[in-house]
């Protein structure tokens, strides 16, 4: 085995990616407390360039774990490329309301007087974590100008494109409840998430500890973890390079997509290029986990919040989690079965 | 017991059944199907009977509500499954009768070809026919319930009536292999009560369910108390002749007719009633046994009938033997007559004992079956041997016999047409046999024999004098007629005649055997004469113009299956012993061969079991990962640990952790270069000999550990299993 674990330290830059993870998620759960799954999830998400939509009630600490993934984010932007200098927040917050108009995201090109020439104001959407709450109750319109933000990483006002950061990372909230006065986001718009989380009640203890600890975690002057840009950046590249993601991983994936579709309680299936997202986030996870190497777990733990809103159940079906279960079912153990049979692919 | 299934079946029509439900009840009917088909056809017909019917409910089964077939009309669906048989018959027919594919495949190939054809698209059709109404209506599984019990009565009907070797598919399968096939019949009952059990249980009421289980259960236990109290059903019989019955001694309600007693239903001829040994070798020149039970000898003022007066027919038994009997009369001429030794077992209860013609002596025999027999007597009798010189030349009647006696023998109806017409056959013969009785009723006999037509037909029963109807009339009866015509007749020349009543069967039918069976076909009545010094001597009309086939097939398995039980059960068994002697496939046999099995099985899987825990040791290092694991797994899996479906290892791992924490590290050890999931490149890993050694003790020492960590975590009970487990290998995945 030590040759294993030769083959292990080998790469450096994976153990450096799986701190810059450690470290950001050690961050957020300084902020917030009893969400680690949550947490580990929204990191994740950060990692593999996605974007959450996180279901929940109001004041379940969505904004602060937001915040606290914003501030836990330096910008350690190097001022050679600084050719719009625009200073990018670390931390925006977008409360969406049916009269928000898309200036109000994007922002708008503002006359100048003394220059007599138009410049543009950077609307909230220029930040490395943009809270989007309430995403539900504006109107389409805003809607698709926030959700071209997320797909394409730019912004285009006026026939002038701007470029987001390439960090940029939205965290959008919907309340599962009210739903009076709202749009709720088609099935294509929402395939822009690439999870989504349906969060419930922490626990007792969690509770209690935070009633304990809101003092502390107030005191804007102590002394917090931070993770560079750059850092994140390089991180995801990384994990890109040195995270294996064998065949049998990919066919069992394949598989069980197929398997959703084939499945009677499924009315549309999730498309190809949620699987395409999803391989990002499963090198992420692995990461995070100290493997370099994906395996069944990271399937499990994250298809369910992968697929829950890219497939659309039959009229009455409403427990997605059981429909999933039953179509991993057959892959993950065609995949189990495949570890204990010869390979003779040598031979080819 | 078919509304109640009916009722309760949980499928409302036109659902699809649930797989288990619908595999047990194609089974069913498949099985009802291969009953049916087993005596119509041959092995491979009735095993395509058999596979046709369960593929088709099968297939029906599985058709979704939905289905296209479900959209067309249940007559045109009936239609066109009965287009698609017939056209199935004509190219069975084809098949079996083309010389083309005889020529090629050989006439038997081809005859099974067009046999397995045709059961197969019916039985199909049955089956998509039944399936397709239970479906589609809700009275729709009552003809498939019929069906079902149909098959089964179908094939212990034929056994009733004594007929115990039928049906001949189970009795011929049994003998051969010398089982009992009452056992068979049994099992075949225990399967008909299973059938109904399981479509009881596929009852969504779980309320009514116990009440219907104790119905069942209180049926069962009625029959076996039946069988117990009552013994086995007999079989019931039309008596013609007032042979059956309760024993009655003197015979009080013996005032009836025997003209008209019963029916001649000939449904039951062939019911066997009694089966006879012979002790002594025997074939009368007659060429029939006759066995008398009774006769009608004294005249009551309008017929014939049993004698009240104790001194005529002395030589009659009319009580069954308690202690041995001896015949009060004499029988003369015992030079002229052998002595045969005949041992009788009564299938039916009987008024009086018979026995062959003429009887001495009657002993009560040991009952070797008392469920099947209901008497059994051995008696001695002296058989006539006479030569017609013996019978010519005779006085008639016994010097000894009193004036009284020879009235009652000589009395008849006060109708001169006897005695004239009686005159009129005699008036023929030659001079020197004018005057001999023997010559006279033979005469008498001869005429009845040319001019009596045979018919069961009994149109004479209700006249004054039934004989006279018959004689002066149509001259159509049967035994009775006959018989008591030529005793009248007899009489009326002088000659002392009675009526002789009991069985005559064929000799033919003792096929050369020891054993005879009588069956109720076999019951008659002739007349007879007696003779000085001879005794009573039948001269019994056969009339050659007969309206009704009154032959039987013979019955030689029956007859011997029964004269084998009659011998004793131990002779019995030795004849099962000895018919499964020969066979291969005895129950000993298929037992022995099936423990012989169990043990190679067990041992292959011992073997398996060793062979998968040592072959890591000398297997290479690029196979450790994957053959370590699997030890690994099969010692998990004696302990009666194993991964569930779908679970992946990483969940079984962790769900094994509080028990076994060091197969965490298995697993992931395992999976990491595992090819196709972890990181090993195409080709697996190459590893230098000292890597591999270094491996290979790695991985037996997580091996062990493992082991030590199950010793601890789990109960002594499951330790002992995980010793003795012989195949492990077939749960661990």
């Amino acid at each position: 085995m030590q040759v294993m674990e030769a083959e292990a330290s080998t790469t450096p830059d994976l153990s450096e990616a799986s701190n810059v993870l450690q470290r950001l998620a050690g961050a957020v759960r300084a902020q917030v407390i009893g969400r680690d799954q949550v947490i580990e999830l929204t990191v994740i998400a950060l990692l593999a360039d996605g974007h959450v939509l996180l279901e929940d009630f109001p004041g379940s600490g969505k904004t602060t774990l937001a915040k606290a993934l914003g501030e836990a984010i330096v910008d350690d932007h190097s001022p050679s490329d600084a050719t719009d200098a625009v200073p990018i927040a670390a931390f925006r917050r977008i409360q969406f309301t049916p009269d928000l108009l898309p200036s109000d995201v994007t922002g708008s090109p503002v006359f100048d007087t003394n220059s007599n020439t138009f410049h543009f104001r950077h609307g909230p959407i220029f930040a490395h974590v943009v809270l989007a709450d309430e995403i539900n109750r504006t109107s389409p319109k805003v809607q698709s100008a926030m959700l071209e933000a997320m797909g394409e990483k730019q912004v285009t006002v006026d026939n002038i494109t701007y470029p987001l950061d390439p960090l940029f990372f939205v965290i959008a909230t919907q309340n599962p409840l009210d739903l009076v006065g709202t749009y709720p986001l088609p099935t294509p718009q929402l395939d822009r998430f690439l999870f989504k989380i349906t969060m419930s009640h922490i626990d007792r203890d969690a509770e209690l500890a935070v009633l304990d600890t809101w003092q502390q975690r107030r005191d804007p002057a102590a002394d917090r973890i931070r993770v560079g840009r750059n850092e994140i950046l390089s991180a995801r590249k990384s994990i890109d390079q040195h995270v294996y993601i064998a065949d049998g991983i990919k066919s069992t994936l394949v598989d069980i997509s197929r398997a959703l579709r084939a499945d009677e309680r499924v009315v549309q299936g999730n498309s190809t290029r949620s699987l395409v997202l999803i391989l990002p986030a499963l090198q992420v996870l692995a990461a995070l986990r100290g493997r370099n190497y994906v395996n069944a777990d990271d399937l499990e733990m994250l298809l369910p919040h992968v697929l829950t809103h890219r497939v659309e159940l039959a009229p009455g079906v409403s427990d997605f989690g059981k429909v999933l279960r039953d179509c991993m079912r057959e892959p993950l153990e065609q995949l189990a079965r495949s570890t204990l049979k010869t390979h003779h692919s040598s031979d080819k | 017991m078919i509304e109640i299934t009916q009722h309760n079946r949980g499928l409302t029509p036109g659902s699809q059944p649930r797989a288990q439900q619908s595999v047990i009840r194609a089974l069913i009917l498949a099985i009802a199907c291969w009953v049916l088909s087993t005596p119509l056809t041959t092995v491979a017909g009735s095993a395509a009977a058999f596979s046709g019917c369960l593929l088709a409910c099968l297939w029906l089964d599985r058709q979704h509500a939905g289905a296209r077939l479900f959209r067309l009309r249940s007559p045109l669906i009936v239609l066109i499954i009965a287009i698609t048989l017939a056209v199935g018959a004509a190219v069975a027919n084809w098949l079996t009768g083309t010389s083309l594919i005889a020529q090629t495949v050989g006439a038997m190939a081809s005859y099974q070809l067009g046999q397995m054809l045709f059961w197969v698209l019916l039985a199909a059709g049955i089956g998509l026919t039944l399936r397709l109404l239970a479906r589609r209506h809700s009275w729709g599984s009552i003809p498939e319930l019929l069906f079902v019990a149909s098959a089964f009565v179908i094939t212990l009907a034929a056994h009733q009536r004594g007929m115990i070797d039928r049906p001949y598919f189970i009795g011929d399968f049994a003998l051969i292999r010398g089982i009992d096939p009452s056992s068979i019949l049994m099992a075949i009952g225990v399967i008909a009560v299973l059938a109904l059990a399981v479509l009881l249980m596929m009852e969504n009421n779980h309320k009514r369910l116990p009440y219907h289980f104790s119905v069942l259960a209180v049926l069962c236990f009625s029959l076996l108390a039946y069988v117990q109290f009552f013994g086995m059903p007999t079989p019931s019989l039309t008596d013609d002749l007032g042979l059956t019955g309760q024993s009655a001694a003197g015979g009080g309600s013996q005032s009836d007719n025997p003209f008209r007693d019963g029916e001649n239903d000939a449904s039951d001829r062939e019911a066997p009633v009694a089966i006879v040994l012979f002790r002594d070798d025997y074939e009368p020149d007659s060429g029939a046994y006759y066995f008398r039970e009774s006769a009608y000898s004294q005249f009551n003022g309008t017929l014939l009938w049993t004698a009240e007066d104790d001194s005529l027919d002395q030589d009659l038994v009319s009580e069954f033997p308690a202690s041995p009997i001896e015949v009060s009369d004499q029988v003369p001429a015992p030079d002229k007559r052998r002595s045969v030794t005949t041992t009788i077992g009564l299938l039916t209860p009987h008024r009086s004992p018979f026995g062959l013609d003429a009887p001495v002596r009657f002993e009560r025999a040991p009952n070797p079956n008392s469920l099947r027999f209901r008497q059994t007597y051995t008696v001695e009798s002296l058989v006539p041997e006479f030569s017609f010189p013996d019978l010519i030349g005779r006085q008639a009647g016994s010097p000894d016999w009193t004036v009284a006696q020879w009235t009652e023998y000589l009395e008849m109806p006060d109708d001169p047409r006897y005695g004239e017409f009686a005159n009129e056959l005699i008036a023929n013969l030659r001079a020197e046999f004018a005057e001999d009785p023997y010559a006279k009723a033979l005469a008498v006999k001869d005429w009845l024999d040319t001019n009596g037509i045979y018919s069961l037909a009994n149109e004479h029963a209700y006249a004054t004098d039934p004989a006279a109807s018959f004689l002066f009339g149509d001259m159509t009866g049967y035994c009775i007629h006959f018989a008591y015509a030529a005793t009248y007749l007899y009489r009326s020349l002088g000659i002392p005649a009675r009526v002789g009543v009991g069985y005559s069967v064929p000799s033919a039918n003792r096929a050369g055997g020891s054993a005879l069976l009588i069956q109720a076909v076999h019951g008659h009545a002739w007349p007879e004469i007696y003779l000085q010094d001879l005794g009573w001597v039948i001269v019994d009309p056969t009339p050659a113009q007969t309206l009704v086939d009154m032959s039987t097939d013979p019955q030689d398995s029956l007859q011997q299956m029964l004269a084998d039980m009659l011998r004793d059960d131990a002779a019995f068994e030795a004849f099962l012993q000895d018919q499964a002697g020969d066979s291969r496939w005895s129950l000993v046999n298929i037992t022995r061969g099936i423990a012989l099995l169990l043990t190679a099985l067990l041992l292959a899987a011992y073997l398996i079991r060793f062979y998968r825990t040592q072959v890591p040791a000398w297997a290479s290092a690029q196979n450790q990962y994957r053959l370590q694991y699997r030890a690994a797994l099969d010692t998990l899996a004696s302990y009666g640990i194993a991964r569930r479906h779908g679970e992946s290892r990483e969940a079984f791992a962790r769900r094994l952790a509080p028990a076994a924490p060091v197969f965490g590290v298995l697993t992931e050890d395992h999976l990491r270069v595992a090819p196709g999931y972890g990181l090993a490149p195409a080709g697996g890993w190459q590893i230098s000999d000292q890597d591999a050694l270094a491996s290979r003790q790695y991985w037996q020492q997580l091996r062990k550990q493992l082991q030590l960590e199950l010793t601890r975590s789990q109960p002594q009970w499951r330790r002992f299993i995980a010793v003795l487990h012989p195949a492990p290998w077939l749960t661990s995945r």
